[in-house]
């Protein structure tokens, strides 16, 4: 074996090796590297008409915007309004801040905590709307406390769309026939679930089987899940009361089927409820937006979010909308004009879906709603109180309580555990997310 | 009964070679033909080069890096590597693996013996059969899929509420996510690999088969002692591929989630990870970091593979 021969074989394994190596990597590497080389694929849009992003919703409104001002150019883009922490404005900010162009001027998103988000250092997208882009007599015509989400350490970085402030929504003529009475504290509420399971099961007090059933329970409870104390410090503790009291409530009532698990827009929903909901528990757009179809018209009532006993009311939020304008916009007066108009003008807000979140026009929009006819009684009155109740201290953050609860309680809520077992769990994912994010987490503030 | 370990066609092509290094003329006619060899892998490596080597070679100089582009050496791996939904992330996909390439193995090389072993005619039907699923774009096929386990509009909702579920999001509870992704994975890509085995039974010589006949072997002895040993590089060739896509599922878990508003983790793979890191989190250098992970992870089990069964040795 000491042959010349036996070289010549060392060099051939050798070179047999490295091609097995680059073969190896050519069998793995396609399928690998696919992801990496997205961030150059978008291409920079023209700056000369304003680009706009909103959802489907929101379409009608830039149509209003084209139609009072023709000589405005408008390169609209429909995209999901980033809806349920999707996520996807974030994926298009981030590959725009990659390839240095191509941001949208405007933009409309679901999310609430998309300016907690979207304004933090890594992304630098919106622009700083009370640096000369917004008057301030415009930034006070919003509903008191409206525009705290939007507000980051004192920097406004856009304008609220719609409130979406929970309320307690019931079937007033099915109240009457059943003999119940409207419950204004938790407590009464859970009591009704109970009746109604045993003496009309099948009829439905309360839904948890949204992502964001988090914001129906535990926010109106003064549930400390994200409350941003100080610069990067952040409480979170699900073992508080506040946490274990609303799960403790509304669990019972999931058991006994009072209270579904079923989602209100899932495909079934509306062949299970249909004139089976005798309450549930939601935001203000629940009335234009989910109940149509679902009680009949003339029926549906409003009342005021539900209280703890002995406590000052508190509520929740369930989306709401927001305006952003890019912080790269070439015209940065066309698209502050623009984005106070669709924010602001009757002319926009006037075909809003939401309650408007600018005072001025809330009182059109109620009338405008009211004379639909689908309400028994006055709902102006209650959306306006609740708008004052939103609990301040549920604070928008850079990452999406509701898709955590969708993706850590829920599961476990269909296969029948337990609210009050799942929070600790819940408190960890939070707490997880909000240290990878860079926070402090403390239990008490 | 002496068996022999190269696939007939490799073995065949280079018998051709050797004996065309003794006939003069015909030589050169051989390495004619392997320049035209060349010409064919061009266009390919012109791809391979453009969106899969360079795209490789750009992640990892991102995951070496800094955002602001300064080396930071390990220190992506490091980060990423304690980030809570890192362990989760390849646990699932752990699971899944072990589900998807047993089951791939197993019932791949069953139904292909199978095929080998019934007349051609009745074969090309059921060949045909299996493929058909694999034609379906990966997103598609997780739509279909998605009505099937819908228990509201699947054709098989008898069979899903004998199994107790009532609605979507009990039949994808986070326990059942494995199996249901092996499935589908199956389903689209379990029939290519019975047609890639079958092609390879094709190319056992018949005198071979003939040979073991007479020698005395069944069905079962021939299928399990000569045509298995036969076809077990290209096994090994479909474990390599399989486990490196398998490692990196995306589309599944993505659409799951997206339908089941939000019950399934956004980063329930290690891809997704990756996905929510560079894109939630503008964060390409971690995310990057994750890609090589997956590359090495990949590469190692090419490698071991490759180098236990010999798999590119050719004499």
């Amino acid at each position: 074996m000491n042959s010349p021969i036996s070289g010549t074989s060392q060099r051939a394994g050798t070179s047999r090796r490295l091609r097995t190596a680059v073969l190896a990597v050519a069998v793995v590497a396609p399928v690998c590297g696919s992801f990496a080389v997205a961030g150059v694929a978008s291409a920079a849009p023209s700056s000369a008409p304003l680009v706009v992003w909103v959802d489907s919703t929101r379409v009608p409104m830039i149509k209003a915007y084209e139609k009072a001002f023709p000589n405005v150019k408008i390169d609209l883009v429909v995209y999901n309004g980033n809806a349920n922490g999707s996520g996807v404005l974030q994926s298009k900010i981030a590959l725009y801040n990659r390839v240095g162009s191509g941001w949208p001027d405007v933009v409309f998103s679901e999310e609430n905590n998309d300016a907690a988000s979207l304004a933090n250092a890594q992304f630098h997208y919106p622009a700083a709307l009370n640096k000369g882009l917004v008057p301030s007599s415009v930034l006070d015509g919003y509903a008191k406390g409206t525009m705290a989400g939007c507000t980051i350490n004192g920097t406004v970085y856009c304008l609220r769309n719609d409130l979406a402030q929970n309320l307690f929504w019931y079937n007033s003529a099915l109240m009457k026939q059943f003999g119940y009475s409207v419950p204004t504290t938790w407590q009464q509420w859970q009591a009704l679930g109970e009746q109604v399971a045993a003496h009309h099961p099948g009829y439905l007090v309360g839904s948890a089987g949204d992502t964001w059933t988090d914001d129906l329970y535990l926010w109106p409870s003064r549930c400390p899940a994200n409350d941003v104390v100080g610069p990067n410090t952040i409480e979170i503790n699900l073992s508080s009361p506040n946490c274990t009291r609303a799960a403790a409530l509304v669990d019972p009532l999931i058991k006994d089927g009072s209270v579904t698990l079923e989602s209100v827009f899932s495909s079934t929903f509306d062949k299970t409820y249909t004139d089976k909901i005798l309450a549930l528990v939601g935001p203000s757009w629940y009335g234009a937006d989910l109940f149509p179809g679902l009680v009949p018209k003339g029926d549906l009532a409003a009342a005021d979010p539900l209280s703890w006993a002995g406590q000052k009311p508190a509520t929740g939020e369930v989306g709401g909308g927001l305006w952003f304008m890019s912080s790269h916009a070439k015209d940065p007066a066309a698209a502050a004009a623009m984005l106070t108009w669709l924010s602001t003008s009757w002319g926009s807000q006037g075909i809003s879906v939401g309650y408007p979140a600018y005072v001025a026009d809330q009182t059109k929009w109620i009338a405008g709603q009211q004379a639909s006819g689908f309400y028994s009684d006055q709902i102006g009155p209650v959306f306006a109180t609740a708008a004052t109740e939103i609990w301040p201290d549920w604070s928008p953050v850079p990452w999406s309580t509701d898709s955590i609860w969708a993706s850590t309680v829920s599961p476990a809520l269909t296969s029948g555990s337990t609210m009050v077992s799942q929070l600790a769990a819940y408190g960890q994912q939070l707490t997880d997310f909000a240290q990878s994010d860079g926070y402090t987490v403390v239990t008490k503030s | 009964m002496a068996v022999p370990t190269v696939p007939a066609v490799a073995g065949g092509h280079l018998n051709a070679r050797r004996r065309g290094r003794a006939a003069g003329p015909a030589a050169q006619r051989t390495r004619k033909k392997g320049s035209a060899g060349y010409l064919f892998v061009s266009a390919y490596f012109v791809l391979l080069m453009a969106f899969g080597v360079a795209p490789t070679a750009y992640a990892l100089y991102l995951a070496i890096t800094s955002a602001g582009g300064h080396f930071v050496g390990l220190s992506n791996f490091i980060s990423t590597g304690k980030d809570f939904r890192f362990v989760p992330a390849f646990e699932h996909i752990g699971e899944y693996l072990f589900i998807w390439l047993a089951s791939l193995v197993v019932i791949v090389l069953g139904l292909a013996l199978l095929l080998h072993s019934i007349a051609r005619r009745v074969s090309s039907v059921f060949r045909f059969l299996f493929y058909i699923p694999g034609a379906l774009a990966g997103a598609a096929s997780v739509l279909v899929w998605l009505f099937m386990l819908d228990p509201s509009v699947s054709p098989w909702r008898f069979l899903l509420s004998g199994l107790g579920f009532s609605d979507l999001s009990q039949t994808i509870e986070p326990a059942h996510l494995p199996v249901i992704f092996a499935i589908i994975a199956f389903w689209t890509g379990a029939g290519g690999w019975i047609v890639v085995t079958y092609g390879a039974l094709n190319n056992i010589p018949h005198e071979l088969l003939e040979a073991a006949r007479l020698d005395g072997a069944g069905a079962w002895q021939t299928a399990l002692r000569v045509k298995l040993p036969l076809i077990k590089k290209w096994v090994v060739y479909m474990l390599i591929l399989a486990f490196a896509t398998g490692t990196q599922l995306f589309v599944e878990p993505q659409l799951v989630s997206e339908a089941s508003l939000g019950q399934i983790s956004p980063s329930w793979s290690p891809n997704e990870l990756a996905y929510v890191l560079a894109f939630q989190n503008d964060n390409f250098n971690k995310a990057a970091a994750i890609s090589v992970d997956l590359l090495v992870l990949g590469l190692l089990c090419a490698v071991v593979l490759v180098f236990r069964t010999k798999l590119f040795e050719v004499e």
